[in-house]
């Protein structure tokens, strides 16, 4: 139980901290260089998506630049 | 530390730095030492139902891998578009007829649907290129142009972003601008807003063709939390101005009591519109601001991405957007994805149903169905497996659906027996190719 609370107070104290403290250390990369850990997967296929909804919604952007490009909207 | 695992963390440094500075995602340090190219490739059926807009899109990007982790990226992108899409008028009961855009002929529609407009055939064709060079270290730099091309619509832009790492690269801080100019070549010309459909051969609301600026800033901050955890923060400024409306959306001008479009009177005696039809006026300029955040977790070998994006404009619009994905492997060369996204809008305050015999012209107005009320779920699944040879392939299937309602004190009289805001059900399938050479 304590080792819970200590955790959690840990993980806050991070938190609190700021993105300073936040992070691993470079031989700890392993998970993250994998290709599906990357931030966009697909490139290609979020342009298609982002296209697609640009199109038929009010919104676009949001990930990247979301201005123009298209007649359709 | 040994010599080998020297290696082994430099090697997963340099690719987890490539990664998080978006420079690919295909480990773009391993294929730089096994190909100087690599190329994704999609093609993807976009198809909406009731004989609504069809896409047959092919799609190539290409990125050559340079020494200190220059990267050039090329884009290719050809939208083939036929089907139909909704005017903005409201059903009616009876037919109706109306000028095509290009004010040569008319074409009527079937009583008790919402009407289409059935002559949307189009070519598009989009090139980008963009180049990405480290500099002083921490610092990564991505310029870029974009251009496309459609019968009636040209879209030229460049783009800067400008990244910086920190903390041990586990944070990373970005600044990009994007500035495009877009321009319309109505077919038979620019309609003048809020300004009557006119009968065969009449262009004399019709101006020369017109185009719109549009400015963007992205600030965004990626940060690795753990070993499993990485995270992204945007916000988004984005500006629009200059002649924002779509040429061909209409509204209809209805019967204070009936809410039946209204007949011209007295009839002209040429061939034109069987009611009165005003073009659509948006106003000339529109901000948004967005704010988006994602996360991607890793887990035994599953991969969970969540995202969210919240996003408000001065057209009074504001949108939540949720998507999520779920990564399972299947085996060291395959793996099954599903996909969840929820959309919702409100309308904007402009919008209208239709407009009102009698009343005050409103300054702007809009019929157009994106700038509606409504909800959005796209459901989908992914099926990625490797060939032996070391390609990526995967398929996708997904469906696209929309459910909106007009604004229930729009509705003027036998309109509440209509069904006004056109659905809509579609479907995604798409297959990739990713290959190296």
């Amino acid at each position: 139980m304590n080792k819970k609370i200590f955790a959690t107070l840990a993980l806050a104290a991070v938190g609190a901290s700021g993105c300073g403290g936040m992070g691993v250390e470079p031989w700890e990369r392993d998970v993250l260089a994998k290709e599906e850990m990357q931030l966009v997967t697909d490139p290609l296929e979020a342009g298609i998506d982002d296209h697609i909804y640009f199109s038929k919604e009010a919104s676009s952007g949001g990930r990247g630049f979301g201005g123009g490009g298209c007649g359709c909207n | 530390m040994k010599k080998s695992d020297n290696c082994c963390v430099s090697a997963a440094l340099a690719t987890a730095t490539c990664a998080l500075l978006g420079t690919g995602p295909h480990g773009a340090v391993q294929a730089q030492e096994e190909h100087a190219w690599e190329f994704d490739s999609a093609l993807l059926y976009y198809g909406e139902d009731k004989g609504r807009v069809q896409d047959i899109s092919l799609n190539v990007l290409a990125r050559r891998n340079f020494l200190d982790d220059k990267v050039l990226s090329l884009g290719l992108a050809v939208d083939t578009l036929t089907g139909s899409t909704p005017l903005g008028a409201t059903p009616l009961d009876g037919p109706q007829t109306v000028t095509s855009p290009s004010g040569k002929k008319t074409y009527s529609m079937p009583p008790n649907e919402i009407p289409l407009d059935p002559s949307f055939l189009d070519t598009r064709v989009a090139f980008t290129a963009s180049w990405e060079q480290p500099f002083a270290r921490l610092n990564t730099l991505n310029a870029g142009i974009s251009f496309s091309d459609e019968y009636d619509y040209t879209h030229a832009g460049v783009n800067l972003t400008l990244s910086r790492d920190f903390n041990k690269r586990n944070t990373t801080a970005s600044l990009g601008l994007s500035a495009a100019r877009d321009d319309w070549s109505p077919v038979g010309g620019t309609p003048d807003p809020l300004s009557p459909m006119l009968d065969v051969g009449d262009l004399s609301n019709r101006g020369p063709d017109d185009s719109k600026d549009i400015f963007d800033v992205v600030l965004g901050v990626t940060q690795v939390f753990s070993r499993n955890l990485v995270g992204q923060l945007n916000y988004s400024y984005s500006n629009s101005s200059g002649y924002l409306n779509d040429p061909y959306k209409i509204l209809s001008v209805v019967d204070p009591v009936t809410g039946d479009p209204i007949p011209p009177t007295p009839p002209s005696g040429i061939e034109g519109p069987s009611h009165i039809y005003l073009f659509e006026g948006r106003p000339d300029d529109r901000t948004k601001h967005s704010l988006y955040g994602k996360l991607k977790y890793y887990l035994s070998g599953k991969v969970l991405d969540v995202s969210y994006r919240y996003m408000t404009d001065d057209w009074e619009i504001d949108s939540h957007t949720l998507d999520a994905r779920l990564r399972f492997p299947l085996s060291d060369r395959s793996y099954l994805e599903p996909h969840l996204r929820y959309y919702t809008q409100t309308h904007a305050d402009f919008y209208r149903v239709s407009l009102v015999n009698g009343e005050p012209l409103p300054q702007y107005a809009s019929a157009d169905y994106r700038l509606g009320e409504f909800d959005a779920i796209t459901a989908g699944i992914k099926y990625g497996w490797q060939s032996r040879s070391g390609h990526d392939l995967s398929v996708r299937l997904e469906y696209y659906m929309q459910d909106g309602d007009a604004p229930a004190e729009q509705i003027v009289g036998r309109q509440a027996d209509q069904d006004l805001y056109p659905d809509l059900d579609a479907i995604i399938f798409q297959f990739s190719y990713s290959f190296g050479l």
